[in-house]
């Protein structure tokens, strides 16, 4: 198994100069993501997911621990050239989008054809071809983050690192990167997705973390986190609710949960009673329960993976 | 050599507004040609054109001492070294930016300088080389300015630059004027500003070889100081 990204007991603390406070951003941080895979990023405000995107873009440095991006340690140039990124706040220079993008693609060393090729292709990717020639400073936020995305192709990245990058984007928008983020992964590319979108995150990605308070609170694969509840539904017909505590009737049939190790004597309560199953399955979670649950818990909890 | 020199056109093209206001200055300069009797008004014009002079070398300290601050305030510095370029590079990039800005008016400054002093009798190969010698001290001023702003905001990078740049010329003035050669730009200000009709002076390239070394040395120094500096950092 191959890993883009490492993260090795990574700290970071911010020091005020003037107040001598420190602010620990990330206390402790280990995680590695696999070649190949879309991994969702997700935490509250503060919990130091922009910290540790940064620390691998080799923005900044850690205060001790270590990481490594695509083999690499982190702040290393050339590394770069493989790695697509789009920061949360997108700021670009003011000039067309086509030049814009050739100009991040040629400070990854592009040039010549290709990079005009490369450049006209991302930018009808993202939707952009009919404002290439627009000025970038008079796009609305969502059209800069589309720009934003395009440059981050534009070199046809390994690993695209990606923090919030359909915070700004309509419903359609979204659906678009949604597919571009599939057609990336099966296209063998890896990315880092970091975003407040749930919704978004549990539709596309293989394996999500967690971070809370500088802290691994979660990590693993988004289906078994969502399934990793020990409950039941099941769904019958033709009987009462009152044989089941929390049963609850609608539209002509009756649900209600079971823990799973008590499912099969539940099954032959229903069918004793003379009812029907209609339908038996795991009770599953919603990315927002885990992420308000773990957002509940106390900082020092450790980080619990399901795989 | 091919992100450093996308950083600097893209500095300058930046700093356009700026550049063109400056340009305002040299236009005053040609104006005056156009409209004054030359031979009698030489004075003159030599005094506008010494103005013009010491503003570049202002400029270049504004230019340096806020590049890094206004890229990491817009955060567009992310866009640009999320990508396959080293912070020495973009550095690199900024000196050589700065220099271009300046240059750029030197260039005009010495166009409109040849004709209308020329006209008036000053040597025109001394205009050529006093504008060489602005471009000098304004790269070693805006790298000392830039060196500064990797850790302080553009007031207090500049107001330290002055400083720097200051107490050699105080010292060449105090203590000798071999002094007033550690940093030499204050000297090589002073061969524009001490210019005239008369005397147009010997041209030595001493003072532009040693800024041209210094720049070099406060680069250096620029980017292990930099190397340090979490950029992600709001700077506000």
């Amino acid at each position: 198994m191959r890993f883009v990204l490492e993260f090795d007991n990574v700290t970071k603390e911010y020091r005020s100069f003037a107040s001598r406070r420190r602010l620990r951003a990330l206390d402790g941080f280990s995680l590695t993501v696999e070649a190949g895979e879309i991994f969702g990023f997700l935490g509250p405000n503060g919990a130091g997911k922009s910290t540790a995107i940064h620390l691998a873009m080799g923005f900044m440095r850690a205060t001790s621990g270590s990481g490594r991006l695509l083999g690499e340690p982190f702040g290393h140039p050339a590394t770069r050239r493989r790695v697509g990124f789009l920061a949360e706040s997108v700021a670009l220079y003011h000039r067309p989008a086509e030049r814009l993008v050739r100009f991040y693609g040629a400070l990854n060393g592009m040039g010549g054809i290709h990079l005009e090729n490369r450049a006209r292709q991302v930018l009808e990717i993202v939707g952009l071809q009919d404002h290439a020639n627009r000025n970038a400073g008079k796009f609305s936020r969502g059209m800069l983050q589309r720009v934003g995305l395009a440059q981050a192709m534009v070199n046809d990245p390994e690993l695209l690192i990606l923090d919030e990058p359909t915070s700004a984007l309509d419903p359609l928008a979204r659906v678009m990167v949604r597919e571009l983020l599939l057609h990336a992964r099966n296209a063998g590319k890896t990315i880092f997705l970091s975003s407040h979108l749930l919704s978004e995150v549990e539709l596309v990605c293989d394996r999500v973390a967690v971070l809370h308070r500088g802290r691994l609170a979660r990590l693993g694969r988004t289906a078994d986190l969502l399934q990793a509840g020990e409950e039941t539904e099941i769904v019958v017909r033709a009987i009462a609710t009152n044989h089941f505590d929390g049963a609850i009737a609608r539209d002509g049939v009756v649900s209600f949960f079971v823990p799973s190790q008590t499912q099969r004597a539940a099954l032959e309560k229903v069918w004793t009673l003379g009812g029907e199953v209609v339908s038996v399955n795991p009770r599953r979670r919603s990315l927002e329960e885990i992420f308000l649950e773990v957002t509940a818990e106390p900082p020092s909890s450790p980080a619990v993976g399901v795989s | 050599m091919k992100p450093v020199l996308l950083i600097a056109v893209n500095f300058a093209r930046e700093q356009r507004w700026p550049i063109l206001t400056l340009l305002l200055w040299v236009l005053l300069l040609a104006f005056l040609g156009l409209v004054t009797d030359v031979h009698r008004q030489r004075e003159d014009l030599l005094f506008v054109f010494k103005q013009d002079a010491v503003y570049v070398l202002a400029f270049s300290v504004f230019f340096g001492g806020s590049a890094i601050y206004n890229e990491r305030r817009s955060r567009r510095i992310l866009g640009v070294l999320s990508k396959a370029v080293g912070r020495q590079q973009y550095l690199s990039g900024l000196v050589l930016g700065v220099t271009i800005a300046c240059g750029l008016y030197c260039f005009a400054l010495g166009l409109t300088g040849s004709w209308t002093l020329g006209d008036a009798g000053f040597p025109i190969s001394r205009v050529w080389f006093l504008m060489v010698c602005l471009v000098a001290a304004c790269a070693l001023a805006g790298t000392v300015a830039l060196m500064f702003s990797t850790f302080l905001n553009p007031f207090f990078a500049a107001g330290a630059t002055a400083i720097v740049l200051g107490l050699p010329a105080l010292a060449g003035q105090l203590l000798g004027p071999r002094w007033g050669y550690v940093i030499p730009v204050w000297e090589l200000g002073a061969l524009v500003v001490n210019s005239s009709f008369g005397s147009p002076g010997k041209a030595s390239w001493f003072p532009v070889v040693l800024a041209a070394a210094e720049t070099l040395a406060f680069w250096l120094l620029s980017a292990r100081i930099f190397s340090y500096v979490d950029i992600a950092v709001a700077v506000e």
